[in-house]
């Protein structure tokens, strides 16, 4: 509230720059007692900024909708059973992997249901992306998963090529994949180091932050940006391999493999941690199925799908990694998933290195981008499953429709079924090993 | 581009489709009636020959005339995507049947094409806003969509004139380009 | 405008803190003075008639005020430790190592808003954390620190402090309650049921070192444990001083047992709603609790102040009597102590560190050392000299030592779900405390001549 009026202090002899001034505000104000304004005293009581002890009503603080429930399922949530209670793992939460609200239906400490809510962190990146051109798709998309920004653009660059039928230069495909396979390396150990953050383990994420900051600095010497780096472009990627890049590529690859294996032994081999993870949040392979899941996760539940493999796209086809997929399904069996996939990312940047091929890293396109009207649909296996870009063209140099279709969308709807039923501690165990962006789940 | 695959969707869906199975780079394409969706998933699904058992994606498409949701499948037995453009819903009151009952997952997508378009998937549970907020007025992606029209009609109001009450407009050319727009297919 | 406003207005800031401060302290001075004087000798008359009394009132308020800076050592610590642990620093900025980072933090968190949430029972959310923090306070009372510095020597001390133990889940459990919070609810609700069902393991661990020394009387333990380290009922008890060990980590709710303020889940449990010098209650009372659980570990199982080995000389300096050079003598030795040993410090400083250290920076550094070998020298001579300080010092390491484990678990160990560690507590515990219990009092009755005391 702004502060009562107070006189002017009376000052010594200044210079006569102010002395006008002076005695202009000195007379009104000689011998003016201390006045408050009414008005400023007491607000308004529609002032939002003052807050009155009202009579606490019992559906002031209740997540319940102030506005009539609409559907089923609804309705069917917000009926409180006997002893049952709303908590809202809000928004604001220390563990949530971004604006998540879960609205959880406890008896005690079981959940009995849960209902997400989303749409804290919704940009409305697709209609951006209609308003853009073609290139300034690329720099849209970036941030939808932060943590792999690279994974992003490669779909939509591959819908675009598709579209307009332009040849990818291999050089270029083998520098896709390969920095592409060090940011999935990098998401990964960060998983890790949250998923432990969420259990209680202080120390994993500062491990995990010690690789992805020299992967990222890797990448930042390759693309010029340390997070989103807008380095794909239509035909290729943005600047060729430099020496600071393969410097620091070469440095760490020495030591990446026993670093993984020490990092990951921080937590598999802890007692606490097993104990926490194995058997909670079981999704079998039909409900894996059905929920359309996708990546570490469906691959945890016995569905060997992984994009790479199931529809071949730049140059996995000539790269040799295995699929690691386990049958629990349950949190640990996903953990344990994205562990091994460290390890076969580390054998495909191998074969990167190797069979490096010599040519251009970008494809002759005309300045103004104007593809053919029609349509296309490109995926790729991110770190989280597979990412989607439809895209439809009109003939402008806009694309009419930009289609995302993110994998930790439907990766949490997953949640509606695996929570019931445990407890309150396992939220985080569950929604963690989901590995969830909010950027890419509400776009 | 699957050859084998066309033969198969043509067997087995022929009276459903709308148009030729329109094949390009590693996808295959058909078109089929809203009403179809169904019977046209449920083939897809249960069929030993066919097989698409993944539900890519789920989207809604506004064409400007009108209305379509495309459901992208994947399955085992072939090498193409397959696509699927359930064509011809109105523009003003868009409806299509829910592929919640083969696909749980679909709940969500739906609720989101919902959100974007406007789109009412009869047999969805859980039809409501999941971006928005649940008093929105509008449907965001639609090509009829300008903020402050929309502005004007949220209870946030908006305090400049550009987002006071406003007609709105009609979608001929881009004011902002000029570019005529193609009719999209 | 009178008189005294032209006069005070027109005065600088440095004018006024004199002007009120001089008058102040001469009136403060004058009374002191006359307080002394005339009150001075009846009163000491009174002190010396009632020496219990004197006693047990300079030993809690040493207690009192030896909580804080306790606490502020333990969270500087913490900080430290852990960072180390995560391969990063802590905190380095302010003070030398970062060491005064607990004092500002403390300052910090006096200087906050004091304000309860709508809808909460003030009453009990302002009691809740006196409640904590005295159980706290309290239980440091029994501590032996060294033979003679102890708070009260209770024949049921042990006890005593078990139950000074279940005080904190009263603390908790209103703080849990009165907050118009589910997030506190459920942290109340559950460190409630975590201390409780710890309790239990926790005092039947030690019904087998009570029965070897013969007493609950902490100062009675300690000497039972006298004479060399094998002597420490660690070896004679180590089931009992693993499951003390364990269920000591559930009574003051640290990692893996955190359950209660699982800030990953439940945001801060029972202390989501506080801030301010409550939260700083809260927060205080959990570090003394850490030094409390370390103490007693010590006390009980490693010997409390007795020595690993028997000191092998009782050295007294009574050669050099204090008082016999007067006290300009002493006035002399210290000045020239400090000038020359700073000089030579700082001197040794500038030769050392190049010529990064500035003159005044150098004098400082040398000043700094000089302390740090002057307290050096006092401390090894008392150390030699007294007993009480040896004690003491044997007896802050153990603790120490036991004070950084825990520490380095909360670095090292994820938290264990709720009802896992309930599980763990009276399917594990339980009957290995039990086990211990009918084990210990068997030997007893065997190993004793002529049957059980």
């Amino acid at each position: 509230m702004p502060a009562p009026q107070r006189p002017p202090r009376p000052h010594k002899a200044r210079p006569a720059a102010s002395a006008a001034s002076a005695s202009a505000a000195a007379p009104a104000s000689k011998g003016a007692k201390r006045t408050r304004r009414p008005a400023e005293r007491q607000p308004s009581l529609d002032d939002p900024r003052i807050m009155l002890d009202r009579q606490i009503s019992s559906d002031l603080y209740e997540p319940i909708p102030p506005y009539p429930t609409r559907t089923e399922r609804e309705a069917e949530f917000y009926t409180l059973g006997d002893g049952e209670m709303f908590l809202n793992v809000g928004p604001h939460h220390p563990a949530t992997h971004g604006v998540l609200r879960l609205v959880l239906k406890l008896s005690g400490e079981q959940i009995v249901d849960v209902d997400p809510v989303l749409g804290y962190l919704h940009r409305g990146v697709e209609k951006i992306c209609e308003n853009s051109d073609y290139y300034h798709v690329i720099d849209q998309v970036d941030p939808l998963e932060y943590l792999s920004s690279l994974f992003q653009e490669w779909p939509a660059v591959l819908s675009f090529e598709k579209l307009m039928d332009v040849q990818v230069p291999r050089r270029a495909e083998y520098i896709r994949v390969l920095s592409g396979e060090l940011l999935r390396i990098s998401s990964h150990t960060l998983y890790m180091g949250f998923l432990a953050l969420d259990l209680g383990g202080l120390t994993p994420i500062l491990y995990g932050f010690i690789e992805r900051d020299e992967i990222v600095e890797m990448l930042a010497a390759l693309t010029g940006a340390r997070m989103l780096f807008n380095y794909f472009r239509i035909g290729g990627v943005n600047g060729d391999l430099n020496h600071e890049f393969m410097s620091r590529l070469g440095d760490w690859m020495s030591r990446a493999a026993r670093q993984t294996e020490a990092n990951a032994g921080l937590l598999n081999e802890n007692e606490i941690f097993v104990r926490r993870m194995r058997g909670v949040g079981t999704l079998d392979r039909a409900a894996a199925l059905s929920y359309g899941v996708t990546g570490g996760n469906l691959r945890a539940s016995g569905v060997p799908f992984d994009v790479r493999r199931a529809h071949p796209y730049s140059v996995y086809p000539e790269l040799e990694f295995n699929v690691p997929t386990r049958q629990e399904g349950d949190s640990l069996a996903r953990y344990l998933i994205r562990v091994d996939e460290i390890r076969e990312s580390l054998k495909i940047i191998d074969q990167c290195l190797h069979n490096m091929p010599d040519g251009p890293v970008m494809a002759k396109l005309p300045r103004l981008l104007r593809p053919r009207p029609g349509r296309a649909w490109g995926a790729v296996e991110g770190p989280r499953g597979m990412l989607g870009v439809y895209a439809i063209s009109d003939g402008s140099d806009q694309p009419f429709r930009f289609r995302i279709h993110d994998p930790s969308f439907v990766n949490l709807e997953t949640v509606t079924a695996l929570l019931p039923g445990h407890l309150l501690a396992d939220t985080m165990a569950v929604v963690a090993s989901l590995d969830p962006v909010m950027g890419g789940i509400d776009k | 581009m699957d050859r084998s695959l066309r033969s198969r969707l043509e067997a087995r869906l022929g009276e459903y489709l709308r148009a030729p199975v329109y094949q390009r780079n590693d996808e295959t394409e058909i078109r089929i009636d809203p009403g179809a969706v169904p019977d046209v998933l449920r083939l897809l699904h249960d069929s030993v020959d066919l097989r698409f058992e993944i539900l890519a994606d789920l989207a809604g498409v506004d064409t400007g005339e009108v209305m379509q949701v495309v459901y992208h499948l994947w399955s085992p037995m072939s090498f193409d995507w397959l696509r699927i453009v359930a064509d011809g819903l109105s523009r003003e009151d868009p409806r299509a049947p829910s592929a919640t009952f083969l696909w749980i997952g679909a709940e969500w997508l739906e609720r989101e094409a919902y959100d974007m378009f406007g789109i009412v998937f009869e047999g969805n549970r859980d039809l409501r806003r999941i971006f928005m907020p649940p008093d929105y007025t509008s449907f965001p992606l639609r090509k009829d969509f300008l903020l402050p029209d929309d502005a004007a009609r949220s209870p946030g109001g908006g305090v400049r004139h550009v987002e006071r009450t406003h007609a709105p407009a009609t979608l001929a050319d881009d004011p902002g380009t000029g570019i005529r727009r193609a009719p999209v297919s | 405008m009178s008189f005294a406003t032209r006069t005070w207005g027109g005065m600088s800031s440095r004018a006024r803190l004199l002007a009120i401060f001089i008058p102040v302290a001469i009136a403060a001075a004058v009374v002191t003075v006359g307080a002394l004087v005339l009150l001075g000798p009846p009163f000491l008359d009174f002190l010396g008639a009632n020496m219990p009394l004197v006693r047990f009132v300079v030993a809690a308020v040493a207690i009192l005020l030896l909580t804080v800076p306790t606490a502020f050592v333990l969270i500087y610590l913490e900080l430290k430790v852990i960072a180390r642990m995560n391969l990063r620093v802590g905190p380095n900025r302010i003070g030398p190592w970062g060491a005064a980072m607990s004092v500002i933090h403390g300052l910090k968190v006096l200087s906050k808003e004091d304000f309860a949430p709508t809808g909460t029972d003030v009453t009990v959310f302002t009691l809740a954390p006196v409640v904590t923090y005295m159980a706290s306070v309290m239980s440091l009372l029994v501590i032996p620190f060294a033979p003679g510095l102890f708070g009260q020597d209770f024949n049921i001390g042990l006890l005593f402090f078990f139950s000074m133990g279940g005080l904190t889940v009263v603390g908790l459990l209103m703080a849990g309650w009165s907050s118009f919070n589910k997030y506190s609810l459920l942290g109340g609700l559950r460190s409630a049921a975590q201390i409780i069902s710890y309790e239990i393991p926790l005092t039947l661990s030690v019904v087998g070192v009570i029965i070897l020394a013969g007493s609950m009387s902490m100062n009675r333990i300690v000497l039972a444990q006298s004479g060399s380290a094998l002597d420490w009922f660690v070896f004679k008890q180590p089931l009992a001083a693993l499951i003390f060990f364990i269920a000591a980590t559930a009574e003051a709710n640290r990692t893996p047992f955190d359950m209660t303020e699982a800030d990953s889940e439940i945001v801060a449990g029972f202390a989501t709603e506080y801030s301010g010098m409550r939260f700083g209650f809260f927060f205080f009372a959990e570090y003394v609790n850490v030094f409390i659980v370390s103490a007693l570990i010590a006390t009980i199982f490693f010997g409390g102040w007795t020595a690993p080995f028997n000191w092998p000389w009782a050295y007294n300096l009574n050669w050099f009597h204090p008082l016999s050079i007067g006290i300009l003598g002493w006035v002399l030795i210290v000045a020239n102590v400090v000038l020359i040993g700073t000089v030579l410090f700082a001197i040794a400083a500038r030769l050392l560190g190049g010529r990064e250290w500035g003159l005044w920076d150098a004098i400082g550094l040398g000043f700094l050392f000089l302390l740090v070998v002057v307290a050096g020298l006092v401390g090894t001579a008392g150390f030699i000299a007294f007993d009480w300080v040896a004690g003491l010092v044997w007896f802050m390491a153990k603790t120490y030592f036991f004070v950084i484990t825990f520490v380095w678990m909360r670095a090292t160990l994820p938290r264990v779900r709720v009802d896992q560690l309930m599980g763990f507590a009276w399917k594990w515990l339980l009957p290995a405390s039990l086990l211990n219990l009918f084990v210990t009092a068997a030997a007893v009755i065997v190993t004793t001549p002529g049957g059980a005391r």
